[in-house]
C-alpha cells in the first residue's frame, strides 16, 4: 500500500515502530526478560532506591520495580488492544453500513453513536463492571463500546464521500454488487483512515486503561500494570518521590510512539503539495464532511460537489481527496478527543 | 456521585421576616454551600447524575451567644453513612455523630463512662434497674427542652424502630419510664452494668422527639440533636459544615466556632491538602507520617480501639471446617503486616481489645504464633494437603490483602483478591454475608459487651457466620452482671475475651492507632481512645 510505503519513509515513523516493536516484544515475552519474579515480596527491602539487585528499586511490598514494569507491559497493552479491537468491530462495520444500508440503518446507527458519545468513560466502565463483574475483559469491553463512535464517525465520513464518487456510481450502474464495491473501491480507501484512528486510539486506550486500573477497575492486584503501579507509587511519595516517573515514562513513551506513528500515517495519507495545487479540492469538500449528516445526500449541492471531485478520485490507487478529508476529520476529532477523555476520567 | 442537600430547604417558609435582617445570617449561611461547588462537583453536575442543588442553606441558629475564639477546624476524617444515629450502619459514624448529638453519657479519654446529658446515674443492687438524672435546663439546638420524656422517646425509638440498627444493643432494656422531668428509669430484663457505657455511643444519642414525630426520615441528612455543633450544610460524599451550638451542655469547652467534616483524604494527597489548608486536622496512614513531619505538621499517634481483622464466614466453604479456619490464625505473619503495611504504627494482636483496656489479656497474645508448618498440618488434616483455593475480599486489594495473599501462598492456600466497592461493603459483607474471607478493621465499641455482640453475637454485624458459642454467652452474662468498678471486672471480661479468641474464627491482626496530622495552628487534639472529641481544641 502506498500509504504504508510513504509512512515507512518517514524517520519519525521508523523510530515509533522501533519503540513499539520493543514494547510488543516485552508484551509478548515480558516474563522471560524480567530479572526477578514480579510478584515476589521482600517486605524487608521495601521502598528501596535503585541498586545492583533492583535496578529501578523496589515498591511498597519490596517487589522489583523493573520486573513489574516489564511483566506489566503485557496486561497494559493487551487491555488497550482489546478495547480498540472491540471499538473497531463496533464502529467500522456500522460506519460502513450506515452509508450503504439505507436510511433506517443510517438513522439508527447515528443516534446510537450519539448516545454513546455522551456517556462518560469512567462512569460507564464502572457501571458495566458493576453489572458484569470486575474483570479486565468487562472493563475493556466497556471502553471499546465507548470508543466505537469515534470509529463509526471516521469510517462513515470516509465512506460517505466514496459513495457518490463517479466510479462507484458507475460500478453500481454496471450491476456490481454492494459487496464487490465495498471490497474493490471502498475498503482500500478507508483503511488508512482507520489506521490513523487506531494508532491514536490505542494511545488513548492505554491511558484510560491505566486510569481504570488506577481506580481499581479491571486488573486486580497483585498483577502488575503500568497504571496500577503509578497509582500505588503515589501513596509513597515521601519515601520515593521519583517512583511514579518510572511507570509514567513507560506509558508516555508508548503513547508518544503511537502518536508519532499516527502523525506519520496521516501525513502519508494527506495529499502532497503537488496535488494540493489542483483547485477544486481546497474549497468546500472538508466542510461537506462535517455537515454531511444534516444534508440530504442527493441535494444538488452535494451532487455538484461530487461532480467537482470526480477528476482526482478517478484512479482508485491514488490518494484521493476523500482521504485528505477523512484525515482532516480524524485530525479534528483527535484534537477534541484527548481533552474529552481526560475530562471523562477526572469526573469519575 | 455528589448530591447536594441542604438541611433546611424544606422550611424556608418558616423563617420569620426578622431573620433576614438578623446579622448576616442568610449570606453567611449560603457561603459554605457555594464553596462546596468546587470543580469536581460541577463536573459531577455535568455528568447529569441527577444531582440536586440547593443554595438556600440556612442553619437558622443565632450565633450571638458564642463565647468561642472563632476559627474553623477542618477535619479530614469520614462522613457518616447517615446522620440518624439509629439507622447509621457503620461503627465509625460515632465520631461524626458525636459532633452533632449529645448522649446520656460520654466516654473519657480512657473509655470510662462519665456524665454528659445525664449528670449522674445509679443502679439498684441487682443491676436490673438504672436511674439517670438529667441536667436541668438543657435544650436541643432548636430550643425544645431535653427532658425525661424526650429521652424516653429517643431510647424507645432505638429499641423499637423496625429499621433500627442499634436495637440489638437495647434488647435487654425492658421498660423506659420517665419518673419526673429530670429522672428516667431503665428496667432491664437481666442485670447489665454496661448500660452507661453503652449509652455513650450511637445507642444513647438523644434525638429531638419533635423531629421524630414530624419527619423522622429527614434525620439521615438533617441531624436533630443537642451536640457540640449543629449541621449548617451537608454535601454527601463531599463535606459537612457545622457551627458551634451554644446550647450544648458543655459549650464552654467548645472553642472553635466552625467545624468542617470531610471524607477520608487520599493518602497520596493528604499532606499537600493539610499544607494548603484544605484540612487542618486529618487522619493519615503510617506511610505519610514522615512526609507530614517533613512538611512541618504536628503528628499525633493516639491509641485507639481499632483493630485490623480478617472476618471469616464459617458458613461458607472451606471455612466450614474448623481446622481450615484455625489454620488461618497460624498462617498469617502479623509482624510483617504491621511493619510493611502500617509502617510499624500499632501493635500485633490476637484479640479484639488493645493493651491497656480492661478486656485485654497479655497471655492471649501468645496464642497462634506465626507457624506455617502448623497451618499446613491443619490444612492437611482437613483434607487440603494439596492446596486450597479461596477468594480474599477487601475494599482495597492493595497492601495488606496482597501481603496476606503471599503469606497464604506459603502454606498452600491460593487466594484470589477481590475488591469490593467501599460504599457497598457493609451491605455485601455483613448484611448479605456473601463473602467468605474479608479484610477489615473493627472500630471498637463504647461498651465491652457491645463489642462482643458486634463481633461474635448471634446477630453480630461483623460476625458473618452468625454463629456463637454458648460458653461465650455464659461468660458474657457474668460480665454484664459485674459492675464496671468491681475489682473482679477485668478478670471476668478477660475470661470472655479468652473464650472468644479461642472459639471464634475472627483473625485479629494488629491495632490501628489514630494518626492525626494537624497544622501547628491547631492546638493538641485530646487523646480519646474510643470516640474522638474536640473539647478544648483551639484554632489560632
Amino acid at each position: 500500500m502506498r500509504v504504508l510505503r510513504l509512512t515507512w519513509r518517514q524517520r519519525s515513523a521508523r523510530i515509533a515502530l522501533a519503540v513499539l516493536a520493543v514494547v510488543a516484544v516485552l508484551a509478548v515475552a515480558g516474563g522471560a526478560f524480567a530479572p526477578d519474579d514480579p510478584l515476589a515480596q521482600h517486605p524487608a527491602d521495601m521502598l528501596q532506591g535503585p541498586s545492583a539487585a533492583h535496578l529501578l528499586g523496589t515498591d511498597y511490598l519490596g517487589r522489583d520495580v523493573l520486573s513489574r514494569l516489564i511483566a506489566g507491559t503485557g496486561l497494559s497493552i493487551a487491555g488497550a488492544l482489546e478495547a480498540v479491537a472491540a471499538a473497531m468491530l463496533l464502529g467500522v462495520i456500522p460506519g460502513v453500513a450506515s452509508v450503504w444500508l439505507g436510511r433506517t440503518v443510517e438513522w439508527t446507527t447515528q443516534r446510537a453513536a450519539d448516545t454513546l458519545m455522551i456517556m462518560p468513560f469512567t462512569v460507564f466502565a464502572i457501571a458495566v463492571v458493576g453489572a458484569l463483574g470486575n474483570g479486565m475483559h468487562q472493563a475493556m469491553l466497556a471502553l471499546g463500546v465507548l470508543f466505537a463512535p469515534l470509529y463509526f464517525r471516521v469510517t462513515r465520513a470516509a465512506a460517505l464521500g466514496l459513495k457518490q464518487a463517479q466510479y462507484v456510481e458507475a460500478a453500481e450502474l454496471m450491476g456490481a454488487s454492494r459487496w464487490w464495491i465495498l471490497r474493490t473501491h471502498v475498503w482500500g480507501k478507508i483503511l488508512p483512515t482507520i489506521a490513523v484512528t487506531t494508532a491514536q486510539t490505542v494511545g488513548q486506550a492505554l491511558l484510560v486503561v491505566s486510569s481504570l486500573t488506577f481506580l481499581g477497575l479491571g486488573v486486580q492486584p497483585p498483577a502488575p500494570t503500568w497504571g496500577g503501579m503509578l497509582a500505588s507509587d503515589l501513596g509513597y511519595l515521601a519515601q520515593q518521590p521519583w517512583a511514579p516517573l518510572i511507570p509514567g515514562a513507560a506509558i508516555m513513551i508508548t503513547v508518544g510512539a503511537l502518536n508519532l506513528l499516527a502523525d506519520a500515517i496521516r501525513d502519508s495519507g494527506a495529499p502532497t503539495a503537488d496535488e494540493l495545487g489542483k483547485p477544486p479540492r481546497a474549497e468546500g469538500t472538508a466542510p461537506a464532511l462535517v455537515t454531511e449528516d444534516r444534508e440530504p445526500l442527493n441535494s444538488p449541492e452535494t451532487q455538484g460537489r461530487s461532480a467537482n471531485r470526480a477528476t482526482p478520485s478517478e484512479d482508485p490507487e491514488l490518494p484521493s481527496e476523500d482521504h485528505a478529508n477523512a484525515a482532516a476529520t480524524v485530525a479534528r476529532t483527535h484534537i477534541e478527543q484527548p481533552e474529552e477523555a481526560e475530562h471523562r476520567v477526572t469526573t469519575g | 456521585m455528589p448530591k447536594f442537600r441542604s438541611p433546611s430547604t424544606s422550611e424556608p417558609s418558616r423563617r420569620s421576616p426578622f431573620e433576614g435582617a438578623d446579622a448576616d445570617s442568610p449570606r453567611h449561611d449560603s457561603l459554605p454551600a457555594l464553596k462546596a461547588l468546587d470543580r469536581r462537583s460541577f463536573l459531577g453536575l455535568s455528568l447529569g447524575a441527577g444531582a440536586t442543588l440547593a443554595l438556600t442553606a440556612c442553619g437558622g441558629q443565632s450565633t450571638s451567644a458564642a463565647k468561642s475564639d472563632g476559627g474553623t477546624l477542618k477535619w479530614g476524617w469520614a462522613l457518616p453513612t447517615s446522620w440518624d444515629p439509629v439507622t447509621s450502619s457503620a461503627g465509625w459514624d460515632v465520631h461524626a455523630l458525636s459532633l452533632v448529638y449529645a448522649a446520656l453519657t460520654k466516654l473519657d479519654p480512657k473509655g470510662v463512662a462519665v456524665p454528659a446529658l445525664a449528670k449522674s446515674w445509679k443502679y439498684n443492687d441487682d443491676g436490673t434497674v438504672v436511674t439517670f438524672t438529667l441536667r436541668s435546663g438543657e435544650t436541643f439546638s432548636d430550643g425544645s427542652p431535653i427532658d425525661a420524656t424526650a429521652v424516653k422517646k429517643s431510647l424507645e425509638r432505638g429499641r423499637d424502630y423496625e429499621k433500627s440498627l442499634v436495637a440489638a444493643q437495647l434488647i435487654g432494656v425492658e421498660k423506659v419510664t420517665a419518673l419526673d422531668e429530670h429522672t428516667i428509669e431503665l428496667r432491664l430484663a437481666a442485670p447489665d452494668f454496661q448500660i452507661p457505657a453503652l449509652l455513650a455511643g450511637k445507642t444513647g444519642m438523644i434525638v429531638n422527639p419533635k423531629v421524630l414525630e414530624k419527619d423522622a426520615a429527614s434525620l439521615s441528612t438533617k441531624p436533630a440533636g443537642a451536640g457540640p455543633y449543629t449541621l449548617v450544610s451537608y454535601v454527601e460524599n463531599s463535606k459537612a459544615v457545622l457551627r458551634r451550638n451554644p446550647a450544648y451542655w458543655d459549650a464552654g469547652q467548645i472553642k472553635t466556632e466552625n467545624f468542617e467534616l470531610h471524607p477520608l483524604p487520599e493518602p497520596s494527597t493528604v499532606v499537600a491538602a493539610l499544607q494548603s489548608g484544605q484540612y487542618n486536622v486529618a487522619q493519615i496512614p503510617g506511610s505519610q507520617v514522615k512526609a507530614a513531619k517533613a512538611a512541618g505538621l504536628e503528628v499525633q499517634v493516639i491509641p485507639s480501639m481499632v483493630v485490623a481483622v480478617l472476618d471469616v464466614h464459617i458458613g461458607k466453604k472451606p471455612f466450614t471446617d474448623p481446622d481450615v479456619a484455625l489454620a488461618l490464625k497460624y498462617a498469617i505473619d502479623r509482624e510483617e503486616l504491621l511493619k510493611t503495611a502500617a509502617f510499624g504504627y500499632g501493635e500485633v494482636t490476637r484479640q479484639p481489645f488493645p493493651s491497656g483496656y480492661a478486656g485485654h489479656d497479655d497471655a492471649l497474645d501468645k496464642l497462634f504464633p506465626y507457624d506455617p508448618e502448623k497451618a499446613k498440618e491443619l490444612l492437611a488434616k482437613a483434607g487440603y494437603a494439596d492446596g486450597l483455593k479461596i477468594t480474599l475480599s477487601a475494599q482495597k486489594a492493595e497492601g495488606v490483602p496482597e501481603l496476606i495473599q503471599a503469606q497464604l501462598k506459603k502454606v498452600g492456600i491460593t487466594a484470589t483478591l477481590e475488591a469490593i466497592p467501599s460504599d457497598q461493603a457493609t451491605q455485601i459483607v455483613y448484611i448479605q454475608r456473601s463473602k467468605a474471607l474479608y479484610v477489615d478493621q473493627f472500630a471498637g465499641r463504647d461498651s465491652a459487651t457491645q463489642a462482643f455482640q458486634v463481633l461474635f453475637g448471634e446477630e453480630g454485624l461483623m460476625n458473618p457466620g452468625r454463629t456463637t458459642s454458648s460458653e461465650l454467652e455464659k461468660a458474657l452474662d457474668v460480665v454484664r452482671r459485674t459492675p464496671l468498678d468491681a475489682p473482679e471486672y477485668p478478670e471476668v471480661l478477660q475470661k470472655a475475651t479468652g473464650i472468644a479468641v479461642r472459639t471464634m474464627p475472627n483473625v485479629f491482626l494488629y491495632t490501628v492507632p489514630r494518626i492525626l496530622a494537624r497544622n501547628p495552628k491547631v492546638s493538641e487534639i485530646p487523646a480519646y481512645t474510643v470516640v474522638q472529641r474536640f473539647e478544648g481544641v483551639t484554632v489560632s
